[in-house]
């Protein structure tokens, strides 16, 4: 944790789970980086992962970005900058 | 590929169950024949301010006593208080000294397990330390059918549980053990079942088939949205872990209040990985060893409730084929 931020608060995420050395850690980032690009294209939204900078920077296509620790709160984020919910589970989503 | 690092965190085994259901008189008896292991510590919360139940429990190597509030809410911070004592000596100790290895936590009759595993996850120093293994629940054989039909609380408890024991097995008729049990099965399907009489197990007769639950009145808008049903979900091979849990994460976000528990072992090309849930909180999954019963990997139960159960599936199966065709 950095003593003058206290970053991050928490080990990890738990998306990093089976990631032992750091550059599997860096790999994961980025690979978890270009997957949600990919899903979050067709709301608006576009997100980035530098590998220094803690965190994921999510952005709108016009310009905010907001700052988020983990994924729980990058979809919180993502549906306040998207103004409408996120559901895998929406009709709409399944194509019904 | 480095070996993984073994897992030494410290075990936790939360015990719930309603008031009156026989908690403390099942966990002495395990103490006693020593089911928890060696090196366990108790941890008992009581609700009330006087404090009754610790002069019963002998059998384990340390005990604390948490009174005066429920540990998952007004009492939250003294749990959390006694949980880092707990582990601040334990890691004073070397990994290869005989040190602590599980804490048992006997909630009071009121908590809701779901809430206590938030707090361990969300606080910065244990969730370093503890891991949450199992959720027990007593179940009285005798009550339970009236408690189940009129308090919220109880099919709360009942849904958390990894296990349900159905203590004074021996006062109920086999008639209304049997329906217990089919009503059980309704509002949790994934939980295993044994039944105990003061504590000590005993064996439970199958199920007679055709055993009809025990009509549940709807309590409250949380019941409407139908029985919690357990849905299998079999996870492809080669599964590309990071859109998986990036779904995942989704779907807690969005359902975490319907999906009561996910599940499963999961296989990466670092190992098998346990996943579990409980609500919207993900545990940091465990490395487990490549050894043993490998029939049950890369299957996913989800337990909850307010969407249809072949859905679950879909979507995943549509996250997973990326890039997908959204709706605008």
């Amino acid at each position: 944790m950095c003593n003058a931020c206290g970053n991050p608060a928490a080990p990890g995420h738990w998306t990093d789970a089976g990631t032992t050395t750091p550059g599997d850690r860096l790999r994961a980032r980025f690979h978890r980086a270009a997957v949600l690009r990919n899903v979050l294209r067709p709301y608006g939204l576009t997100a980035h992962d530098d590998g220094s900078v803690p965190g994921i920077q999510l952005s709108t296509l016009s310009g905010a970005v907001t700052m988020v620790d983990t994924l729980e709160d990058l979809w919180q984020e993502a549906e306040r900058l998207a103004g409408r919910k996120i559901d895998p589970l929406d009709p709409r989503y399944l194509n019904d | 590929m480095t070996d993984p690092v073994p897992d030494t965190r410290l075990r936790l085994t939360l015990l719930g169950g309603y008031l009156g259901s026989g908690k403390t008189t099942w966990l002495r008896h395990q103490l006693h024949v020593g089911a928890f292991g060696p090196r366990v510590h108790v941890i008992v919360n009581e609700a009330a301010e006087v404090p009754v139940d610790d002069a019963l429990l002998s059998g384990a190597s340390g005990m604390t006593l948490l009174a005066g509030g429920c540990c998952c809410c007004t009492g939250r911070a003294a749990l959390i208080d006694a949980l880092r004592a707990l582990c601040d000596q334990r890691s004073r100790l070397s990994a290869d000294a005989p040190r602590l290895d599980r804490v048992v936590l006997e909630t009071s009759g009121l908590a809701d397990p779901g809430s206590i595993v938030a707090a361990i996850q969300s606080d910065p120093v244990l969730v370093h330390h503890i891991v949450v293994e199992t959720t027990i629940v007593a179940v009285d054989a005798l009550h339970a059918l009236a408690q189940l039909a009129t308090e919220p609380l109880g099919r709360r408890q009942i849904g958390a549980a990894d296990h349900l024991v159905l203590t004074k097995a021996d006062a109920a008729g086999p008639a209304d053990l049997a329906r217990l049990r089919a009503t059980l099965g309704l509002l949790n399907g994934h939980a295993t079942v044994s039944a105990s009489v003061l504590g000590a197990e005993v064996a439970l007769p199958p199920l007679p088939p055709g055993t009809l639950p025990a009509d549940l009145p709807p309590l409250g808008p949380d019941d409407v949205r139908g029985p919690i049903q357990p849905t299998q979900v079999h996870i492809p091979d080669g599964l590309d872990w990071a859109s998986f849990a990036v779904w995942l994460s989704a779907l807690l976000h969005a359902r975490g209040e319907d999906l009561v528990r996910v599940k499963g072992v999961v296989r990466t090309p670092a190992g098998r990985l346990l996943l579990q849930t409980v609500r919207k909180v993900v545990q940091s999954p465990e490395i487990l060893p490549d050894q043993g019963d490998a029939r049950s990997d890369n299957v996913i139960v989800f337990i909850g409730r307010g969407y249809r159960p072949e859905d679950i599936s879909r979507s995943m199966q549509r996250f997973l084929d990326l890039p997908l065709p959204l709706p605008v």
